[in-house]
């Protein structure tokens, strides 16, 4: 969604922009975005490039294409099964830094972000963003995470506080590591009224949890790079909005339905928060799929934090893993009485559907669209 | 009222795979049959815990380069662990720990870790990082001189060697080598395994196995465990094992 809202600011700037918005992050998705927007004699008229590339293709893209800005927002874990440690993704991507000397914007609260702007020492193009403590940050971390030790002597990492997942404000008690001059730190943030404040200035969006908060903060920090006026940045994101399942909110036979995607476990918490921080009565389907593009492990449904779900009516679940989702929400003390199973995606529809109140829409990767479609054909 | 003591070892490291849900599905049964359940927690930088004062010590399975910090805070140990298991405290091991209870982990560049050596198996990782045992498995256990059906999920690059009581034989996956018949380790008190993450939320007979063989243990008693609803654990374990041990085309 971050390169679909940069891209979206530059448009609203006026600007011709070339992005592969449907997340297609690789080489090929990538090329074909480039084609698509081509003439016969292959040349490309536009004035900004925007990709969301996947790790592994960093070094490809910003040889070929001489892009000058890379934005890295955080790393999850995510489908271990396919894509190994989180470790060595992150090697991956320091060799790449090591001689890099564009821009580089990072996430100052995630030590496995901001530790990657020590690859080259020479690059002075360094731009950190952050997010003020919110309402909802604790002193323990709630939900599963990567940064627990210092990158640069081993150390176990303090943090003073978490906004979501490991995302904090951290600092080494051993080598000082985690003091960064911040470029654009969003302050007064306000979830309620979806807003906050970056430079005394007050933007307002669509989306609602501390996920989407850092990412805006990033989109600001990048486009604030290309001098684009903040009235055209708030003008934006304010009406900026994704209608692909994710965080997408529809009405169906009268009762209001927000869709997520939720493909690891922070993706899940993320829209967990969301739904524990409404007071309204409301019900869930979580659908779990564990096809070759999911991962076939479903482990990290134990990473997913289900304590204390609140104003929580029914919990339906489907998928290929209906049952084992069925377990993980039953084990964390939901009334298991109120859990209702079915493989059968179809059925598990209509039964979210029998009743009148609110729901709440969860789907993993391959999941997502199927959902979608059942959902908009009640 | 009764109660179980489990440690959890290095909760905030040793939690790759939702190794969490291990101790939730403990104390979930245990609490479902009013026995109290209490957890501590050990990591890097508290006091040594009293081990002999467990009934369960339940240990899971983390990144290389946090496995690697932790094991030599782990070995300070060694000896209080042995008088542990000696004793009977009941010890659940899982990937990472499993390994690190063996006599030395080899990682892929060649660094020895040496291991706890509370046992005399060993691990070795392949030199190809890609080159992993990753996918659903199925073993078949002997608990009490009745066989059952464990399933899981493993995902290791290490490979060990030198088991003389395996866990379990394969029916569907890996197992402690690429190809292995056998899975684990299994002796009296101890059981490691590869089988990652959530490994009792599927397997209620191996999670009451563990329960009563501590409750026994700790009250000197034959102790008849009450039964639960697992309507929902059975139907995920019929789906499955109809998926993984039915031949399709």
């Amino acid at each position: 969604m971050t390169n679909n809202a940069i891209g979206y600011v530059f448009k609203t700037a006026g600007y011709k922009v070339i992005s592969n918005v449907e997340g297609n992050n690789m080489e090929t998705g990538i090329l074909s975005t480039l084609m698509k927007n081509c003439s016969l004699t292959g040349k490309i008229k536009a004035d900004y490039l925007v990709f969301e590339v996947d790790e592994s293709y960093i070094p490809v893209v910003f040889k070929d294409l001489k892009l000058d800005t890379l934005l890295i927002l955080n790393f999850f874990r995510d489908q271990l099964d396919r894509n190994g440690e989180v470790e060595t993704l992150i090697l991956r991507i320091n060799e790449f830094l090591k001689t890099y000397t564009g821009n580089l914007v990072l996430n100052s609260d995630d030590p496995n972000v901001s530790r990657l702007a020590k690859a080259n020492p020479k690059n002075e193009n360094i731009y950190y963003y952050s997010v003020e403590k919110y309402e909802f940050a604790t002193k323990k971390i709630r939900e599963a995470g990567e940064g627990k030790f210092c990158p640069f002597c081993n150390t176990k990492l303090e943090y003073e506080y978490y906004q979501y997942s490991h995302i904090g404000k951290f600092k080494c008690p051993n080598c000082g590591y985690g003091e960064n001059k911040i470029y654009k730190l969003a302050t007064n943030v306000d979830l309620k009224n979806r807003s906050f404040e970056i430079d005394n200035f007050t933007y307002t969006t669509n989306f609602n949890s501390i996920y989407n908060i850092y990412n805006f903060t990033a989109v600001i920090a990048c486009v604030s790079l290309y001098n684009i006026d903040r009235n055209i940045i708030k003008r934006a994101l304010s009406t900026f909005k994704l209608n692909n399942g994710r965080l997408e909110e529809l009405e169906i036979k009268g009762n209001k339905t927000i869709i997520n995607l939720a493909k690891n476990p922070t993706g899940a918490n993320v829209s967990l928060r969301i739904l524990n921080e409404d007071d309204d009565e409301k019900e869930l389907l979580f659908v779990l799929n564990d096809n070759l593009a999911d991962g076939h492990d479903v482990s990290w449904i134990w990473d997913i934090n289900f304590d204390e779900l609140k104003n929580v009516t029914r919990i339906i679940t489907s998928g290929t893993r209906a049952y084992d989702i069925a377990i993980r929400i039953k084990t964390a003390g939901f009334d298991s009485n109120r859990i209702l199973p079915y493989l059968n995606l179809n059925e598990a529809v209509d039964e979210l559907y029998s009743t009148n109140s609110k729901k709440y829409v969860i789907a993993n990767y391959t999941a997502l669209q199927p959902t979608r479609k059942e959902i908009m054909s009640e | 009222m009764k109660e179980l003591k489990i440690l959890y070892l290095y909760p905030d490291i040793l939690e790759l795979y939702g190794d969490f849900g291990n101790i939730q599905v403990l104390k979930y049964r245990l609490e479902k049959r009013n026995i109290k359940c209490i957890i501590d927690q050990y990591t890097i930088g508290d006091n040594e815990p009293h081990f002999c004062d467990y009934d369960l010590v339940f240990a899971g399975g983390g990144a290389d380069q946090e496995q690697s910090i932790l094991a030599k805070d782990l070995v300070n140990y060694k000896n209080n662990i042995k008088k542990a298991i000696d004793n009977g405290v009941f010890f659940l091991l899982i990937c990472g720990a499993y390994q690190l209870f063996g006599k030395y982990y080899k990682d892929v560049n060649g660094n020895i870790i040496p291991g706890l050596e509370v046992f005399d198996y060993y691990t070795e990782a392949i030199n190809d990082r890609k080159k992993r045992c990753i996918g659903n498995i199925v073993i078949d256990v002997t608990l009490n001189d009745t066989t059952t059906k464990v399933i899981g999920f493993e995902n290791h690059g290490g490979q060990t060697f030198n088991i003389s009581t395996p866990f379990g034989n394969v029916l569907y996956g890996n197992g402690n080598k690429f190809g292995d018949t056998h899975e684990g380790f299994f002796l009296n008190n101890v059981i490691g395994t590869y089988l990652h993450g959530p490994l009792l939320s599927k397997n209620p007979e191996l999670a009451d196995y563990i329960i009563k063989h501590c409750l026994d243990r700790k009250y000197n008693e034959n102790i008849i465990l009450e039964s639960l609803d697992d309507k929902f654990e059975n139907l995920c374990r019929d789906q499955l094992l109809n998926q993984f041990l039915t031949p399709h085309n």
